[in-house]
C-alpha cells in the first residue's frame, strides 16, 4: 500500500477553475493528466512530492480533440494515445509516423490512460510524440489565467525533465501546419523487444517530395547533441533539401553528414558507438519508409 | 481524505480515501477482491488490470480519489452469481492457467478487446495481450482462449452455467 498522506488533489470544475487553482497555488501544484509518468516520479522520488495535485480528468470534455482548420491540425493535451488511433492522424498516409509511434507505444493499457500532454510534459528522450512532432515543426499553446501564448515544440522542451511551462500554467493544445498532398513521415523506434521498450535509438521523418525532389525534410531523433532530449537533426536536413532523392544522397546524409553533428552517450543499455551507428540505419530506414508512403509502395 | 462514489461489479460502494490512495489497494484491501493482482506496482506487469468506464487501465497507476462516479469491472464482476462468462470458459478450456498469477489481467484485457473488436486478428490479439506478462509463458494457450471466447460470444453463448463447468472440468472451489 502506498499512501502519501501529505498529497491533496483538486478537481476543477472548468478550464478557467483548474487555471485559477494553479495560479493560487502554483509552484506547490503538479497537473496530472493519465499519471503514468508522474505516479512513478513521485513513487521512485524523482521528484519532490507535491502539496497538490491537480485532476485534468475532468477537463477531458473539453482538451481531448483532433481537427484541422484552417490548414492548421490541432491535438488537445488531453487526448489519449488510443483516442489518437481513432482519427485522422491514423487513416491519412501524411500522418503515417503517428501509426508507428502508437505500434509500439508501451502496451495497450496503457494507450488508454497516457495523454499526449503529459507525453510532451515528460519531456525525457523517450517521450516518443515530442522526437514525432519535432518533425512537424510543431507548436505548443499554453493557457494561464493572463491569456494564452504559443511557443515552438523545440524552444518548449529546454533539458531533461524542463520545459518552458510556467508554474501557473497548462498545455492545451499541440498544432502543426497542415502537411502537403506529397508529404508522409515514419518513425523508427529501434531495441531489443518490439513492445515495452524505451527504443535504444528513436528517429522521426517527415519527407515532402516534389517530383523526386526533396521539397522538405525534417528529421529528429531521441537526442542529437549531448542533451538527453529529443532534437533535430538541422545539418543533415539541410544537406538532404533540394536534392533528388537517391540511396546515395541518403547514403551520404547517413554515413557523412550525420555523425557530424550528434553527439551520443553510453550507458548501462547502449553505447555511444553502437548508438551512433543505429542513428544512421535508422535515418536511412526512416527516409525510405516515408519516401515509398508518399509513392504509394 | 477524499469522498468518493463508485460502482464496483455493479454494487455501490462511498468511500473515504486518502487522496493518492491507488485503486489496486482499495480493491484488494477495501473491499476484499483478490483477483487484481499487483506485479510491479508500475504499469509493466498488466496484472493489475481492471476495467473502468470500459476501458482498461492499470489499478496500480490509477488514484480511487479520481473515480467519483466511476464504474469498475474486475474478474469478479464479469458474470452473474452462478454464471460463468465466455472468456472465463474459454481460458478454462484452453488450459492456459499455470500459476494463474497474471490470468485475471489477460481475461480483463480480453473483454476490452472483444468489446471493441468481435473476430480480432492474431495481430491484434497479440497487440492486445502484450499488456499482460506472463511468467510461466502461457501466451500460446492464451491466443487461442481468445479466439475461442470470440467464437462463443459470437455464437450468442456470452454466459455458461458455473455449477456444469466446473463438474465438467473437476475444478474444486477453494476455501476461502
Ligand atoms: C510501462 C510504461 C511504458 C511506457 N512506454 C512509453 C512509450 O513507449 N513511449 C513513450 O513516449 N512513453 C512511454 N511511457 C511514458 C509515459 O506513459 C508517457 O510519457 C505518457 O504519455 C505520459 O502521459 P500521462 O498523461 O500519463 O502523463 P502524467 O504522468 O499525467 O504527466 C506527466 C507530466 O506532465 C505534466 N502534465 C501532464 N499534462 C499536462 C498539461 N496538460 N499541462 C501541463 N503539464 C502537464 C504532469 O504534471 C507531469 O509532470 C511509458 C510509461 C510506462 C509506465
Ligand atoms: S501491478 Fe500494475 S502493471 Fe504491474
Ligand atoms: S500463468 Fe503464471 S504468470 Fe502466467
Amino acid at each position: 500500500m502506498i499512501v502519501i498522506e501529505t498529497i491533496s488533489i483538486y478537481k476543477p470544475k472548468s478550464l478557467s477553475d483548474a487555471l485559477e487553482f494553479l495560479d493560487k497555488h502554483a509552484p506547490d501544484v503538479k497537473p496530472i493528466a493519465g499519471g503514468t509518468e508522474l505516479l512513478l516520479l513521485i513513487r521512485d522520488k524523482k521528484i519532490k512530492p507535491p502539496k497538490y495535485l491537480l485532476d485534468l480528468n475532468p477537463l477531458k470534455k473539453t482538451l481531448s480533440y483532433v481537427k484541422v482548420e484552417g490548414g492548421v491540425v490541432k491535438i488537445g493535451a488531453l487526448t489519449s494515445i488510443y483516442d489518437l488511433s481513432q482519427t485522422i492522424l491514423h487513416s491519412d498516409k501524411r500522418y503515417a509516423g503517428f501509426v508507428d509511434v502508437w505500434e509500439k507505444f508501451g502496451t495497450m493499457a496503457l494507450r488508454f490512460e497516457a495523454t499526449i500532454g503529459g507525453n510532451l510534459n515528460a519531456a525525457t528522450q523517450y517521450s516518443d510524440y515530442i522526437t514525432l512532432l519535432l518533425a512537424f515543426d510543431a507548436n505548443v499553446k499554453l493557457e494561464s489565467v493572463k491569456g494564452v501564448r504559443e511557443l515552438k515544440l523545440s524552444e518548449y522542451i529546454v533539458d531533461k525533465r524542463k520545459t518552458a511551462l510556467n508554474p501557473n500554467e497548462l498545455l492545451v493544445e499541440v498544432s502543426f501546419k497542415e502537411p502537403p498532398a506529397e508529404s508522409s513521415s515514419s518513425f523508427i523506434k529501434f531495441d531489443r523487444r518490439e513492445i515495452l521498450i524505451a527504443g535504444i535509438v528513436t528517429e522521426a521523418t517527415y519527407l515532402h517530395l516534389e517530383d523526386d525532389v526533396i521539397k522538405d525534410v525534417r528529421i529528429a531523433f531521441d537526442m542529437v547533441s549531448g542533451k538527453r532530449i529529443p532534437a533535430r537533426a538541422v545539418k543533415t536536413e539541410e544537406f538532404l533539401r533540394g536534392k533528388r532523392f537517391s540511396s546515395e544522397v541518403v547514403e551520404e546524409a547517413a554515413e557523412k553528414i550525420l555523425p557530424s553533428e550528434m553527439t551520443r552517450v553510453t550507458d548501462w543499455w547502449a553505447t555511444a558507438e553502437y548508438r551512433l551507428e543505429m542513428s544512421k540505419v535508422s535515418l536511412k530506414r526512416g527516409l525510405k519508409l516515408a519516401y515509398e508512403r508518399i509513392r504509394g509502395e | 481524505m477524499v469522498k468518493v462514489s463508485l460502482t464496483v461489479n455493479g454494487v455501490k460502494y462511498d468511500l473515504d480515501v486518502p487522496p493518492t490512495e491507488r485503486l489496486l489497494d482499495t480493491l484488494r484491501n477495501r473491499l476484499g477482491i483478490s483477483s487484481v493482482k499487483e506485479g510491479c506496482g508500475r504499469g509493466e506487469c498488466g496484472s493489475c488490470i481492471v476495467l473502468v468506464n470500459g476501458n482498461p487501465v492499470h489499478s496500480c497507476l490509477t488514484l480511487t480519489s479520481r473515480l467519483d462516479g466511476a464504474e469498475v469491472t474486475t474478474l469478479e464482476g464479469l458474470a452473474p452469481q452462478g454464471k460463468l462468462h465466455a472468456i472465463q470458459v474459454a481460458f478454462i478450456e484452453a488450459r492456459g492457467v499455470q500459476c494463474g498469477f497474471c490470468t485475471p489481467g489477460f481475461i480483463m484485457i480480453t473483454k476490452a478487446l472483444l468489446d471493441r473488436v468481435k473476430e480480432p486478428s492474431e495481430k491484434e490479439i497479440r497487440r492486445w495481450l502484450s499488456s499482460v506478462l506472463c511468467r510461466c509463458g502461457s501466451y500460446p494457450l492464451y491466443f487461442e482462449a481468445v479466439k475461442r471466447a470470440a467464437k462463443y460470444i459470437k455464437e450468442g453463448k456470452i454466459y455458461f452455467d458455473e455449477k456444469e463447468v466446473r463438474e465438467k472440468y473437476h475444478l474444486k472451489v477453494l476455501a476461502r
